[in-house]
């Protein structure tokens, strides 16, 4: 005992905890517009930023890409079937140059099939598929197809979601209880099911595809809303907007919803990869676009019939659907961190 | 607790209910019987309704329906196996699958727990950047694009484990679909670890243990990991159900006879007994494990229960 009375502590024996750049900045700033601060943040965040400029290329390809050569999406050339990418001003690198590893039983051999048949002014850049269809005109009028369904199917479910959980949340209650116990069922329900059997009885289809999307995204968006509303309508500017005479709805969708807009739209962000997942999932099993429209989905799984053998007909939709799923899982992580700050990254 | 447990049991009752009344619905909704065919008279469509029992009042037919559902007994297949009852069918795939989905969430679990930990023992490191480049590609990426990949450079170049699924090697068949199954949990465990490690590490009583002189092990394992793990079991119902879906394509790239390839087939073939049975079991086992889920985090965390017992 007599050891530590007598020791007399130093100043090195201690450490200050969770020392960071941040402790003790204490610095004023002007007040600034809302928007204009989630712009800065979004735009401090490298990810994000990526991710937005991913999403606006191909976006621009999706747009211009099927007019960039004279092929058409449905378009099938007997005689140029299952030709190898080729692009012009690369094939003198040795790449791109329309040969193909074939793997046979007597060996690997290159083959080019451009050659053989004598096309020597003609460019897949892409390829061609099995029916002699441009690949680069299908993919990017698949993904025209998939970006159409999955940003329709987004905004829908958020305009029902939305409403259902303002209002649900709004009355509270028995409304509440009700509601909320209708959620719970609908929730309930595993995806696949619902997505499969409607399609069963409807026809595939474009509004079909979307009708069946929104059915089952909206639940998430409701819970949302539901949550931001409890959270807005104890406070003053609601009671203030109530004691002038200004009715519910006007309350909700007037008062409220503008504030809550960060929230939803990061949402929205999030249920489009869903959305384009699940369409590709549809085409796959065989409920998805009918022939001769393509979606990526189709793509991906006609290019799977013959994978082992042209394996390039399968690789520029997937990547072009990971690169989509992935940008817009980039672009709705920086927005949530742009719209509240305090809420750390998942 | 009693009466928490006793209202997420009723609702579950509720919504399988609300499920067989809606398969049932639809049952009858669809267009095309797989009796449409023209060479069929008048007289043989009547034998083989009233064989089916097609020609009852629908009330019956439901009361009929959820009786059988419930004992298990899902009618016969019209299409895929013609007669063979659906029971049958399924007793013998239902094992793959779930045998399957149990390694991919098991290996999942256990590699995005150890990827969430590191990042966040780590945070703002090169290892950070990493295991979040690598959560991120899993969230995003599509199942069976991986199994696709797998299946190209394991699977046909390389020949390491089968392409194909082969019951004479049911443990090595099952690897390259387990991977590409398991890479959304993990993906999405790694995420959610490391954003919970972070929230815990940061907390007040971690300073404290921390002050108090504990090592380093002893600190993360016993007093962050154990306090971080608790919200972890609520992501998991949200993964089976995409387990699920994934494992439906995964099932028919790598020719695996289970239960998500079996629907595949009776959705082509317009077998609706197979659908409908197959609907209603995924559905029941989703349901469960949300119950069982909810269950299990009212008695980890009271405040859940409290919480909802008093809205």
């Amino acid at each position: 005992m007599s050891d530590i009375s007598a020791y007399v502590p130093r100043k090195e024996d201690f450490r200050l905890k969770n020392e960071t750049e941040e402790l003790g900045l204490d610095s004023n700033f002007a007040s600034q517009n809302f928007w204009k601060e989630v712009v800065i943040r979004f735009f401090n965040k490298r990810s994000a930023v990526i991710g937005l400029v991913l999403i606006l290329l191909i976006i621009l390809f999706a747009a211009i890409g099927p007019g960039m050569n004279d092929y058409t999406y449905e378009g099938m050339i007997q005689e140029e079937k299952n030709l190898a990418p080729r692009v012009s001003w690369l094939e003198k690198f040795g790449i791109f140059d329309g040969s193909e590893t074939m793997t046979t039983s007597v060996g690997d051999m290159e083959v080019n099939k451009y050659e053989d048949a004598g096309l020597t002014d003609t460019y897949y850049w892409f390829g061609s598929d099995i029916y002699g269809r441009d690949l680069w005109t299908r993919c990017w009028s698949g993904t025209r197809v998939s970006l159409i369904i999955a940003i329709a199917a987004a905004f829908i479910d958020m305009l029902i979601g939305m409403s259902y959980g303002l209002i649900s949340g709004f009355f509270g209650g028995k409304v509440d209880m009700v509601m909320q116990r209708f959620l719970e069922i609908c929730n309930g329900i595993p995806r696949l099911v619902i997505v499969t059997l409607l399609l069963l009885i409807l026809k595939p289809g474009m509004l079909t595809i979307i009708f069946a999307l929104l059915l089952t995204e909206w639940v998430g968006m409701s819970r949302i809303a539901r949550a931001e509303m409890l959270k807005l309508k104890e406070q003053e500017f609601v009671l203030a907007s109530r004691t002038l005479g200004a009715g519910s709805f006007f309350i909700i969708f007037k008062e409220v919803l503008p504030n809550i807009v960060g929230p939803v739209i990061t949402q929205v962000m999030f249920s489009i990869p869903t959305a384009i997942f699940t369409e590709a999932f549809l085409s796959f099993v065989g409920l998805g676009i009918p022939v001769p429209k393509c979606s990526l989905g189709s793509l991906i799984s006609d290019g799977y019939n013959s994978f082992t053998t042209h394996p390039y007909q399968i690789i520029p939709p997937i990547i072009i659907m990971a690169l989509l799923m992935l940008s817009f899982n980039l672009l709705g992580d920086g927005l949530r961190e742009a719209f509240d700050p305090k809420m750390k990254e998942m | 607790m009693k009466k928490y447990v006793l209202k997420r049991v009723l609702t579950s009752i509720g919504t399988l209910l609300a499920i067989v009344l809606v398969l049932f619905i639809l049952m009858h909704l669809m267009p095309g019987s797989p009796f449409n065919d023209e060479k069929l008279t008048d007289v043989q469509r009547e034998v083989i309704y009233a064989k089916y029992g097609l020609d009852d009042p629908i009330v019956v037919q439901f009361g009929r329906y959820v009786v059988n559902m419930c004992k298990g007994d899902f009618g016969v297949s019209y299409k895929i196996s013609k007669n063979t009852p659906i029971s049958q069918l399924i007793e013998t795939r239902l094992p793959i699958s779930i045998g399957i989905g149990f390694y991919a969430v098991a290996r999942g679990a256990v590699i995005g727990l150890i990827l969430g930990l590191l990042a966040a023992l780590k945070r703002d490191t090169i290892i950070d950047t990493v295991c979040t480049i690598v959560s991120v590609i899993g969230v995003s990426v599509p199942s069976y694009v991986f199994a696709l990949g797998l299946s190209y450079t394991l699977g046909f170049k390389w020949k390491i484990f089968p392409m194909l699924y082969d019951s004479a090697d049911a443990l090595g068949s099952s690897v390259m679909p387990s991977i590409a199954l398991s890479m959304f949990t993990m993906a999405s465990i790694a995420r959610f670890t490391r954003t919970e490690m972070i929230e815990v590490l940061g907390s007040e009583y971690m300073l404290l243990a921390e002050s108090k002189g504990l090592s380093g092990t002893k600190l993360i394992f016993t007093h962050a990991l154990r306090n971080a793990l608790i919200p972890i079991i609520t992501v998991l119902a949200p993964l089976v159900v995409d387990l699920m879906t994934g494992s439906l394509v995964v099932e028919k790239i790598f020719a695996i006879p289970g239960v998500g390839s079996l629907l595949v087939n009776a959705i082509q073939s317009n077998d609706y007994n197979v659908v409908i049975a197959l609907s209603f079991i995924y559905s029941a086992m989703y349901i469960v494990i949300m119950l069982v889920v909810d269950i299990l985090y009212g008695i980890i965390d009271p405040r859940i229960r409290l919480g909802k017992e008093g809205d």
